[in-house]
């Protein structure tokens, strides 16, 4: 295939993501913005970071007055997870230059990981072919987030207090849409409940981060326990 | 500007979790146990800012037939729980908790 059909393929197999991300971002611009936080600052955020999860986040925990360091450890606790993501899809850049793979781990998010999971293991990509993908998501969710910025202010109140609902419904949507064996959704639970608890007994943030790191390890004893009790019964 | 300098940092640091590991991921050998408890960290993470979002919406415990998130959040799990996609979940959730606040107020 010559280049610029590797591009087009690149960008025609984008438009599944281009199209999920175009109203998300909008949504983020929205909050941003009509939140309180300066246009140029929302710009930056989706241009820099690049994260869904991890923006909505950012704002929320930023207006709730969190400190910055909470903030900071908070945020990139939760984008821990793409550790897996660059260490599982790595076996399929084995051939790229380091620049090239440099490049195209800036555009590494949740749900190209997840396309290209299930397509790269049994066929490697062309640089041209994933940069192209990669970039077009990206082009999405910035344009998705300049519209949204610039009309946050306009939006009225009742409508981004409904459109702020977001931020729940695309945390549910991730925890639905990736593993889900008994033991991950019991980490999730564990999680929550330690979360709440902190919450109750004005712990602030902290919550979130004994949440993930107590819970993670909860849900990893289940599994264990799960296999050990199988493990005997054959 | 508390905001400006979260972005740069949380940037950076997105940034170079994704590639260092996009990097390494051919070379190096990580040890089982540490992947299996990172493929956890994700569900417990989520569940630790829902849970807060969900159950203490005011920053207090709210009566269930007056908590307009959890309501919203029912119908939105189901959804995704069977569709499995971002867009259609999130879309049908601002639907639910349009129709459940509208209802309720």
């Amino acid at each position: 295939m010559n280049n610029r059909r590797l591009i087009a393929k690149g960008i025609r197999d984008a438009v599944p993501i281009i199209l999920a991300y175009f109203p998300i971002a909008m949504t983020f611009g929205v909050i941003s913005t009509g939140n309180g936080i300066p246009w140029l600052v929302t710009i930056l955020i989706s241009v820099w970071v690049y994260a869904g999860g991890a923006q909505f986040m950012l704002v929320s925990l930023a207006l709730a007055g969190s400190s910055v360091i909470s903030t900071v450890a908070t945020v990139l606790l939760v984008n821990l997870r793409h550790f897996l993501y660059g260490t599982s899809l790595g076996p399929a850049f084995i051939h790229w230059s380091e620049p090239k793979k440099w490049l195209s781990a800036f555009g590494l998010t949740d749900e190209v990981f997840v396309v290209a999971s299930n397509r790269y293991l049994q066929e490697p990509p062309f640089p041209r072919y994933h940069l192209a993908f990669v970039f077009a998501c990206y082009g999405s969710w910035l344009a998705g987030t300049l519209v949204g910025a610039s009309i946050g202010q306009t939006v009225p109140a009742a409508v981004s207090q409904i459109l702020g609902f977001a931020l729940p419904a695309l945390f549910l949507a991730l925890l639905l849409s990736s593993k889900r064996s008994g033991a991950h959704i019991a980490a999730a639970i564990f999680g929550a409940i330690l979360a709440v608890a902190a919450h109750l007994l004005q712990l602030g943030n902290v919550g979130l981060v004994v949440g993930a790191v107590i819970g993670a390890t909860l849900g990893l004893i289940c599994q264990n326990f799960v296999e050990s009790c199988k493990q005997t019964n054959l | 500007m508390h905001v400006l300098i979260e972005t740069l940092i949380i940037g950076a640091g997105t940034f170079l979790i994704r590639a260092i590991s996009l990097s390494w991921g051919s070379r190096v050998i990580w040890p089982a146990w540490g992947q299996k408890w990172l493929s956890f960290v994700t569900p417990a993470v989520l569940g630790a800012l829902l849970g807060p979002l969900l159950f203490l919406p005011d920053n207090h415990l709210v009566p269930i037939v007056h908590n307009t998130t959890l309501l919203a959040a029912i119908p939105t799990a189901i959804v995704g729980w069977f569709t499995r996609h971002l867009f259609w979940t999130v879309a049908a959730g601002v639907a639910c908790f349009a129709i459940v606040t509208h209802l309720i107020w």
